[in-house]
């Protein structure tokens, strides 16, 4: 080999190699610089509001707790599966709208999965759309609507017009208060410590539990297929009861008057009670096609 | 017109009460003031017993029974009468007693009674099978278009498994609540409480496939 053509070679490379130095890391910052930043998967953000907002919550599967605050704002914290899933809270007006939606055509059923924690105003009105997962929601006053597919519903200290749909979900409600209408198809119910003046409690497949104080002039009716239907009453309760279960069985541990009057249509089919417990304040009517019916003493 | 007196004016009482009153009593009538009241009294009595008779309380049987003994013992009656003879005068007796009307009445309502007994067996399956026409009629266009919409998804699928898993388990509990509920209704077509409970079946699972569809929708 001459000088003359190692020296051209040389040149030649060192040539083509200074270029490509500046170029690759340019290249590499630019597409740095060009890319979606990824959000974190934790996110808070927070509302202003004023009295009785909305919120309300659309998650195909996740856990959602909801707390009331003193505060006049709505804070929400969530936490995405995976960056296939989106989360967009925006406030309008009054109401702020959470919800979960996937990023792409195909995620995997993992990957869409939110969990939220929320902090609203004890007055909030929320509507809270889950079908998989867990919804609690604690010492929140204002009216709320639950739908639920498979998530269990878990509500506490509640005061308003409290509405829950499941489908195989369960549902548990501790010191509620307010006016209550529960319906679902396989899901157990139990009601403790209620403070309502209106239950309307209905499942098909689950049992339903009851224990709680009966309000004057309250309604209060459990409706099951099968399963069982228990209500625990206290000796100071005042109620009305009418309780049939077409081909289950009626177990009554209250001392009744029996009533004078006609009685209901259903008294002609199946096994029947009726009967007034006290003065007979508060209405209570217990219906069950193939199930068991306790109407007991409360501890 | 020759008018009579007072005391023969009484005397036709009699023809009075057979609806039939001569003319000269009938102007007699017209001019004396006391036997106008006397008739007006009459009548007023006679609307009155009408009515008793209208809400005629059933006598005890034990009250005929005594006032037949006191009327044997008062030889206004024999007592020893031979069993059919007496049966015949005791029914003839409460024939007699009872006013015509409630004779008519009773016929009608035994009549009644009667054929009610004698047709129930008939009455009651045409009511059961009017229950079930009824319940069909209202159910079958129901249970078509669930079972269409139903058939448009062989089988439901959505991208969450969970989901998707109990809505396809509570559908089968939904169709088993069904053919339960119809299954009572079919054997006892007047029990409102079985159709009651069909309805919400129904309601139930129209529901339920709504939520699918939705579901189903969304995922596409």
């Amino acid at each position: 080999m001459s000088t003359t053509h190692f020296v051209r070679k040389q040149f030649i490379w060192t040539a083509s190699w200074k270029p490509m130095a500046v170029i690759v890391p340019s290249l590499l910052f630019c597409s740095m610089l060009s890319a979606d930043p990824q959000p974190p998967r934790r996110q808070e953000q927070h509302f202003k509001v004023e009295a009785h907002p909305v919120v309300t919550i659309h998650n195909p599967n996740g856990l959602i707790t909801v707390k009331a605050w003193t505060k006049a704002e709505v804070m929400v914290i969530s936490n995405r599966a995976s960056d296939n899933v989106e989360v967009d809270a925006e406030q309008m007006g009054n109401r702020v709208d959470v919800s979960t939606h996937a990023a792409s055509d195909n995620v995997a059923p993992d990957d869409m999965r939110a969990d939220y924690q929320i902090n609203v105003p004890e007055d909030a009105e929320l509507q809270i759309h889950n079908d998989s997962g867990e919804v609690n929601v604690a010492n929140v006053l204002g009216d709320m609507n639950v739908e639920t597919v498979a998530a269990a519903v878990d509500l506490e200290d509640s005061a308003g017009y409290v509405t829950i749909k499941t489908v195989g979900g369960s549902f548990q409600c501790t010191r509620c208060a307010g006016k209550l209408e529960i319906s679902s198809i396989s899901g157990n119910l139990r009601l403790t410590d209620i403070h309502s003046y209106r239950v309307h409690a209905q499942t098909s497949t689950g049992n339903i539990l009851f224990s709680g104080e009966f309000l004057p002039n309250g309604i209060y009716r459990l409706k099951n297929y099968s399963g069982v239907i228990e209500v625990r009453f206290s000796p100071a309760d005042s109620f009305d009861l009418s309780a049939t279960s077409l081909k289950g069985k009626v177990i009554n541990e209250a001392s009744l008057t029996p009533k004078s009057h006609q009685q209901h249509f259903y008294s002609r089919f199946g096994n029947s009670l009726f009967g007034t417990f006290n003065a007979g304040r508060a209405k209570v009517e217990l219906t069950s096609f193939d199930g068991t019916i306790n109407i007991l003493k409360r501890d | 017109m020759a008018t009579i007196a007072c005391k023969e004016f009484t005397d036709r009482l009699d023809s009075w009460m057979g609806g039939d009153l001569p003319s000269d009593a009938q102007a007699h009538l017209r001019n004396c003031r006391n036997c106008r009241s006397l008739i007006e009294d009459l009548k007023a009595i006679c609307t009155e017993a009408s009515s008793w008779r209208a809400e005629e309380i059933e006598v005890p049987l034990r009250i005929w029974a005594s006032l037949q003994s006191h009327l044997e013992q008062e030889g206004l009656i024999h007592e020893n009468r031979p069993a059919d003879a007496a049966k015949t005068i005791w029914f003839g007796g409460w024939l007699a007693a009872l006013p015509r009307p409630a004779l008519a009445g009773a016929y009608l309502t035994l009549l009644i009674a009667g054929a009610f007994a004698l047709s129930r067996p008939i009455n009651k399956q045409t009511n059961e099978a009017r229950w079930l026409a009824a319940s069909e009629d209202s159910t079958l266009p129901l249970r078509a278009q669930l079972t269409a919409e139903q058939d448009s998804f062989a089988s439901f699928n959505n991208a969450n498994p969970a989901v998707a898993a109990s809505l396809n388990k509570n559908l089968a509990i939904v169709d088993n609540y069904i053919a339960l509920c119809e299954k009572s209704v079919q054997e006892e077509p007047q029990n409102e409480v079985a159709r009651d409970y069909l309805y919400e079946a129904y309601q139930q699972k129209a529901d339920l496939l709504a939520q699918m569809t939705e579901r189903g929708e969304n995922n596409r």
